[in-house]
């Protein structure tokens, strides 16, 4: 399958002109550490991570809120300059965003029918007399009624805002549609219905999907291939279903058993103690109950064949290897969180 | 605008069973009316619920369903106007809390009745650091325990203020209260905000929402600490909109819709076998499965407007089963089979078989 998006060694570092103290700046804070995932035409990439692991970040990226420290970034095969303003143009032309946050992500003066204009108006793709036959096309189609066009953002539900904002993200023709937290600021009911719209959007409209949510439940029900985060680094992607089963990283297995599921009662008793992120090495090592001494280098891509990949030492060994690493981490069993 | 006509009057069974005595709280017929220069709205209407000491009661329903007004009327913090008591009472701990006086009111609330709030930010105050606000709770706790003078609490205070947050899993607890609340994380703060109220050892915590917008991780945190505590024989009405998170902790749960209690009952028994057809919706809305799985099932329409109520039951609009008698008259919380209430016309009184 072609890819649609490739995103290589992708680093977003924040913060470097911070001082940590009179003389001294603060060491630069990286949102995004060395960062590679494809994301294929047609399909949904569900990104996850706890909050403050950078998913939001990668989002802006992609529509170039954020600019890359270092890395590339390729849309349609072409490499984004993100100096050049044609490639922003061309980024944006082609990848839209929706926010987590209806009510701030929608200019509280503008109509409706306003707000989706003024994405048309921006684009320049199509003349003016065919504005409101686009704008009928597209509210149909993301279930925003005829009767909320004419009213503000606040007269509005958080489900027909996020509609909104799906109409605005939409009206232009998109290749790829990057939705953060879409669904987490809505009650349940609305939520499903936003997931059914989506579903039925995408294979209508031709389009992929970077789906972002911290809510696993979710992103498994809506994603075919899933990306797991941990403060800026990606350390498994794989089948969504593979990785939901068969989570190989120490951090997935321990974020898959920590998901709540309406039918059993799973709730741990045990507090688990705050994720410190290492600074050198795998991130992870710190909490790792698996980590041995050659984690404190960073970790390689492990292939685990159709397309499952993780970022552990664990897995990264010869035949003769195996036993040994077993033996000294006590052996690959789920990791528990401890207690401090 | 006029207000309706008196709700839903509890069933007897449930009354029976309320007055049999041992509950921490009795919420009985409560109506309250918000009202504006916009007219009159019914924000609860003929609420009736109560809770045994020790037990986790969930408090079930989609924004605007009056959860967290229901909260903040058992905590005696309704302002009023805009709020209008129309009828019924709250009693805790043998006192109708609405007929209490301003200044009995605070000796209740804190050790008696204490409320997380879904936003932290909101409920700490800036200014002070996490450690004065802690210190702050304790001093009331130890004032109405054993009526320790705040002067001696200064000394030991510290240790136990560092230990609670220990048992919170918040990684160096000496630094984090010596921050302000804007310094700390979202799961943090709420960690802090539960920790103040639990310092203050209520015989009934009200939580709103308290893991809404927080990772799986945090809200693990946060429920393992209130199953804790649960343990230790603490009341708790939990609100919230998240069936999950309601299944994962409670004893039994209300499932309430504008302002009424559309169901009611043990929480497995309601969630695997829901009678009434908002609550399951609510069920069929949980995503479940891989991208290949159905749609999910849900009604079509947005959640109420409480202005606009439709007459008979009020989920009748969104309700796929709906027949004339639904849109003609109100059902009222019967039981529909031991120890399980519904509201609604199509439910069989003697067998809780719908049809």
């Amino acid at each position: 399958m072609e890819n649609l998006v490739e995103i290589e060694h992708l680093t977003v570092s924040f913060g470097s002109k911070r001082r940590a103290t009179l003389f001294r700046k603060a060491p630069p804070l990286k949102a995004l550490d060395d960062v590679s995932l494809t994301i294929g035409k047609n399909e949904t990439f569900g990104l996850t991570g706890e909050t403050g692991s950078g998913k939001s970040t990668l989002a802006k990226v992609l529509v170039a809120l954020y600019k890359p420290t270092s890395g590339s970034v390729r849309v349609l095969g072409r490499k984004i300059d993100y100096k050049n303003r044609k490639d922003v143009a061309f980024l944006r032309q082609n990848v839209g965003i929706v926010f987590q946050d209806p009510v701030r992500s929608l200019n509280p003066t503008l109509t409706v029918r306003e707000i989706i204009t003024e994405a048309l108006l921006a684009s320049k793709s199509i003349p003016k007399k065919d504005y409101s036959e686009r704008i009928d096309f597209i509210t149909k189609l993301v279930g925003v009624t005829r009767d909320l066009l004419p009213r503000r953002p606040r007269e509005l539900s958080g489900g027909q805002r996020q509609r909104v904002s799906l109409a605005r993200a939409l009206v232009v023709p998109k290749k790829l549609l990057v939705l953060d937290e879409p669904t987490s600021a809505l009650d349940v009911s609305i939520q499903a219905q936003v997931l059914n719209t989506l579903k039925k959007l995408k294979s209508e409209l031709d389009m992929s999907y970077l789906f972002i949510t911290h809510d696993i439940n979710v992103i498994k029900y809506v994603s075919h291939r899933l990306g797991v985060l941990f403060y800026g680094r990606l350390v498994e992607v794989g089948d969504t279903r593979t990785v939901d089963t068969e989570p190989k990283h120490p951090y997935t297995q321990s974020l898959i058993s920590h998901v709540l599921t309406l039918r059993q009662v799973q709730l741990q008793e045990t507090v688990i103690s705050e994720h410190r992120p290492s600074p050198t090495g795998c991130r992870y090592r710190i909490v790792c109950p698996s980590a041995f001494e050659r984690c404190g280098q960073v970790p390689t891509w492990v292939d685990l064949g159709g397309g499952h990949l993780v970022s552990c030492f664990l897995y990264d060994h010869g035949p003769g290897e195996l036993a040994e690493v077993l033996a000294q981490t006590g052996g690959g069993q789920q990791p528990k969180d401890r207690p401090l | 605008m006029t207000p309706e006509t008196r709700g839903p009057a509890i069933g007897e069974a449930q009354s029976a069973e309320r007055t049999s005595g041992g509950n921490l709280l009795e919420v009985t017929d409560l109506t309250i009316d918000f009202v504006s220069i916009d007219g009159r709205v019914r924000i609860l209407n003929g609420i009736s619920l109560y809770a045994k000491k020790g037990e986790v009661v969930g408090i079930v329903g989609e924004s605007g369903s009056g959860k967290t007004t229901l909260g903040l009327a058992i905590l005696g913090l309704l302002d009023s106007p805009p709020a209008e008591f129309v009828s019924g009472s709250i009693v805790f701990e043998g006192k109708d809390v609405l007929r209490l006086k301003e200044g009995e009111l605070q000796n209740i609330r804190g050790t008696g009745i204490n409320m997380v709030f879904q936003e932290p930010l909101d409920s700490l105050n800036p200014v002070y650091t996490i450690e004065t606000q802690i210190g702050e709770a304790l001093k009331v706790q130890r004032k109405r325990g054993d009526g320790t003078p705040a002067k001696e609490i200064e000394g030991e205070s510290k240790e136990e203020m560092t230990q609670l947050l220990r048992t919170l899993c918040i990684d160096k607890p000496e630094e984090v209260l010596e921050r302000y609340p804007h310094e700390l994380s979202g799961g943090m703060r709420q960690r802090v905000a539960i920790s103040i109220s639990t310092i203050e050892k209520p015989r009934l915590m009200i939580s709103d929402e308290p893991t809404t917008g927080l990772d799986a991780y945090v809200q693990n945190r946060i429920l393992g600490m209130f199953s804790a505590q649960r343990k230790s024989g603490e009341t708790l009405l939990y609100i919230t909109h998240d069936l999950t998170i309601a299944s994962q902790i409670c004893d039994r749960i209300y499932i309430m819709y504008a302002g009424r209690v559309m169901e009611a009952g043990g929480t497995r028994s309601v969630l695997q076998n829901p009678v009434h057809p908002y609550t399951s919706t609510l069920v069929a809305s949980v995503p479940q499965g891989f991208e290949d799985a159905p749609p999910l099932a849900v009604q079509l329409g947005e959640p109420p407007d409480l202005r606009n109520l439709p007459t008979g039951c009020k989920f009748n609009s969104r309700c796929p089963y709906a027949k004339d008698i639904c849109r003609e008259e109100e059902p009222r919380l019967e039981e529909v089979l031991p120890g399980r209430y519904a509201a609604c016309w199509r439910v069989n009184k003697t067998n809780g078989e719908f049809g």
